[in-house]
């Protein structure tokens, strides 16, 4: 019968590290049984009553007790975790709803394995500000703007702690070099009828940006047959709808649309994709009127243009 | 005249001409800047504001107080400021020792009168009385530009680059101002204030 | 034996063609008691002719005047003689007589901002300066916004045009020209217009064609030189079979807005097709770029 009340301790220690536990206060020889979570320790481990575990890795976490020998008694237990300090850790701040408010969000470029905490400090000038946090996601806090048009540099300081060790990260940047909105939403391309080279494009302004109005967005635009690779852009600066008017008669377009506002900052991600084709006529029923050669005779016929070019001479236009 | 093409009009174009004049200082900017040398055209130079640079207007200003402002108010805190950037870099010209660039400031200098001389024309056409003379409870700057510049260089090329740092910003606050005023003044409505007031 | 014994008054004048004009020869005092001359004995000579005695008039002792109704015939120099001892003629004084005209108002004013690099434009005004006036006459081309006025421009020797080497743009300027010379100053009307809605921008460069997959498909690719801060564009695409004659053009209404490329097609498999391509304001204020230099480009074989 093995008696545990304990409170647990936890313990933590380096990947690669040798760790030795005392059995409590027990000499160094007397007679005790290892266990982790459960399971007894082969004697291998042990150097008299201590328990010594070397290079240790990931796998080594767990409960480790100490029970004495004869009568069962825990005399020492502990929760072993592995892992590593933290190394400097990723920050990065963004505005998707400039003026109102900037976030931070933050990973560590590795994971330590055990608990860490983030603590971050944004100065601005020689004021500090308050990073609100979010239940979800976890490494992300808001910063509401208390003043724009600055030239003062943002200075935002995050420091991350665990029981091995710490690091931080400070990155310092103006007002208006972190602003970049979310993409546009609710994309739409349409055919146009009667129209074969046309697709008109459609969307709107992302919703997190607040206020459109006063901090207008211009929008990059690109898109490409599907048989293509290469894209095809165009930049608007107002308005939220373009219409291609040289896509492939009869092939499937994607289309996407990337938001900015109209002077600061930088261009957002693009959009979800949208696909769509240019209007095409109906295929005609052929009855023997409509049989008539479409094809030209080689001799006769020269150059027939698209109905919809209109054959100029160039001086005429050239000279206007 | 201004007036008749109506202040919506007069507000586009002030707007277009702050778009404009923000991009041409982009160019004057970093080309000044490297003009100035190391450090000041690195990057992340980021001097502390010396007391001069606090006679630069600038365009920081509390978001909810940003907002709140009227339309006589947001265009008499541009006209203002602008007024006072151009003395300054009016200042900045007469240094500068090479030709091209300071052909290109002498440009832009025209083209910030031409700002100033439209934002008084959008305020003439929306009936409000150009910015008088300064009270003492106006910012330091307020009272144009300061001693002549430091005799240091290195100071004297700080308050250069703070100011067109302060410029910069403010062509990009004069926009979005532009922008609310261009939503919140349609041309009709402005022609009947006008003929109200007799 | 006659020193500068009088003087003619005006000095030099300038004189409307066409015009009346009066001249007064005025003797000196002491001429008259030393040299025995009198008003009488003027006699006035334009050039070497002699001026009809109709048209003169003695004032008094010493001073003699003339006129003429009609300065068209008028020829210069105009000289004041006086006929010593009754056969000897003498000049006391001459003056040399400019006729002309005043400027008329100058007309048809228009100038058009021509974009000449990358974000520089200059603009060039004309206007008709109206008749000769046959005298030295400036034109100065006036320009200013409303609390600031610029360096005037005098035009060239040819007088009816004047190059401003530096515009602003989305500043209505205010734009006219003075004709000045000695008998009057005229004034063209007064144009107001933002340069921007002037510009005759540099064509589209770096044009390229490239051939798709499809043979009735090629694509132009175009570099602009004016940038969205100063106008957005629309476009006119020509192209032709390259030794056909026949200029054919894409749909003004597909190239109407701001673009770096455009696929036309449409085209015969197989065949080279020359490409021209120009821009202007989007709006339509403004001139046609010349035409880019032409490029050519081969559809692909319809397999």
């Amino acid at each position: 019968q093995r008696h545990s009340q304990q409170d647990t301790r936890v313990q933590y220690e380096r990947i690669g590290a040798d760790v030795t536990m005392k059995c409590g206060a027990m000499d160094w020889d007397a007679a005790v049984t290892w266990t982790v979570n459960g399971s007894d320790i082969d004697e291998s481990h042990l150097n008299g009553s201590y328990l010594v575990l070397r290079n240790v890795h990931l796998g080594h976490s767990g409960q480790y007790s100490c029970y004495e020998g004869s009568s069962w008694h825990l005399k020492y237990q502990t929760s072993l975790k592995v892992g590593t300090p933290p190394k400097e850790p990723v920050l990065m701040c963004r505005s998707n709803n400039y003026p109102k408010r900037f976030y931070c969000s933050w990973h560590l470029p590795s994971p330590t394995y055990i608990p860490n905490t983030f603590n971050i400090s944004v100065i601005h000038g020689t004021r500090e500000m308050v990073c609100e946090k979010e239940a979800v996601p976890k490494n992300r806090c808001h910063i509401r703007y208390l003043q724009l048009f600055s030239t003062v540099k943002y200075k935002v300081t995050l420091t991350v702690t665990n029981a091995l060790g710490r690091n931080s990260t400070t990155i310092t940047f103006d007002e208006f070099a972190i602003v970049k909105p979310d993409p546009p939403e609710n994309v739409v391309a349409k055919p146009v009828p009667y129209s074969p080279r046309r697709l008109e494009v459609r969307w709107n302004n992302p919703s997190s940006w607040p206020d459109p109005e006063s901090f207008p967005l211009k929008f990059f635009l690109r898109y490409r047959p599907l048989i293509l690779d290469q894209w095809q852009h165009v930049e608007l600066s107002d308005g939220t709808s373009h219409t291609i008017t040289d896509a492939y008669a009869g092939k499937e377009y994607i289309i996407q649309v990337a938001a900015k506002d109209n002077d600061i900052g930088t261009w957002s991600d693009w959009s979800v994709a949208v696909h769509a084709t240019p209007w095409t006529e109906e295929p005609k029923y052929l009855t023997t009127e409509a049989q008539a050669p479409e094809t030209t005779t080689s001799s006769t016929s020269s150059f027939v243009p698209p109905p919809t070019t209109k054959i100029c001479d160039q001086e005429k236009v050239v000279g206007s | 005249n201004t007036d008749e093409a109506g202040a919506g009009q007069s507000i586009q174009k002030t707007y277009d001409l702050t778009r404009y004049l923000e991009h041409q200082l982009r160019t004057l900017a970093g080309t000044y800047l490297n003009y100035l040398g190391p450090p000041f055209n690195e990057p992340d130079f980021n001097p502390p504001r010396m007391t001069r640079a606090e006679m630069v207007p600038s365009a920081t200003v509390d978001f909810e107080l940003w907002r709140s402002l009227n339309d006589n108010a947001r265009l008499a805190a541009n006209y203002r400021a602008y007024t006072h950037l151009l003395c300054y870099l009016r200042g900045m010209d007469g240094q500068v020792a090479k030709a091209d660039l300071r052909k290109s400031l002498g440009h832009f200098c025209s083209s910030l009168q031409g700002l100033v001389v439209s934002i008084a024309g959008v305020m003439s056409s929306l009936g409000y009385p150009l910015p008088g003379s300064l009270g003492s409870t106006d910012p330091a700057w307020a009272h144009g530009p300061g001693p002549i510049s430091p005799h240091n260089d290195f100071l004297k090329k700080m308050d250069d680059f703070w100011l067109l740092k302060e410029l910069q910003t403010w062509l990009w606050r004069s926009a979005k101002d532009f922008n609310r005023l261009k939503k919140k003044v349609p041309p009709a409505a402005v022609t009947l204030r006008l003929e109200a007031q007799g | 034996l006659v020193q500068s014994c009088g003087y003619i008054t005006p000095e030099s004048p300038v004189l409307a063609i066409g015009s009346n004009f009066t001249a007064w020869c005025i003797l000196n005092e002491s001429c008259l008691d030393y040299g025995n001359i009198y008003a009488s004995q003027i006699i006035w000579k334009t050039k070497r002719s002699l001026v009809p005695k109709e048209q003169y008039r003695e004032i008094n002792r010493t001073v003699s005047s003339v006129t003429f109704n009609d300065t068209s015939t008028l020829a210069t120099p105009l000289t004041c003689n006086i006929l010593a001892d009754g056969h000897l003629e003498q000049n006391i004084y001459g003056i040399d007589v400019r006729l002309g005209l005043p400027p008329e108002k100058p007309e048809n004013l228009s100038c058009i901002v021509h974009q000449t690099s990358r974000s520089r434009f200059s603009m060039n005004c004309t206007w008709n300066p109206g008749r000769a006036t046959f005298l030295d006459t400036e034109f100065w081309l006036r320009t200013r916004w409303p609390q600031e006025t610029f360096n005037d421009c005098k035009a060239a020797v040819v007088n009816n045009s004047c190059l401003i080497p530096d515009v602003q743009f989305f500043v209505n300027l205010e734009v006219w020209v003075e004709a000045k010379n000695d008998l009057g100053m005229m004034e063209s009307e007064h144009l107001l217009f933002d340069p921007v809605d002037m510009v005759k921008p540099l064509p589209p460069q770096n044009l390229s064609v490239t051939s798709g997959i499809l043979p009735t498909v090629l694509k132009l690719s175009w570099e602009n030189r004016i940038i969205p801060a100063e106008m957005e564009l629309k476009f006119n695409i020509l192209y032709k079979i390259s030794d056909s004659p026949d200029w054919m053009e894409v749909p003004p209404e597909d190239t109407a807005s701001t673009r770096t490329s455009f696929t036309v097609q449409g085209l015969k498999p197989y065949t080279e097709y020359v490409f021209l391509l120009r821009c202007m304001k989007r709006d339509g204020l403004g001139y046609w770029s010349d035409w880019s230099e032409e490029k050519s480009g081969v559809t692909i074989e319809d397999r």
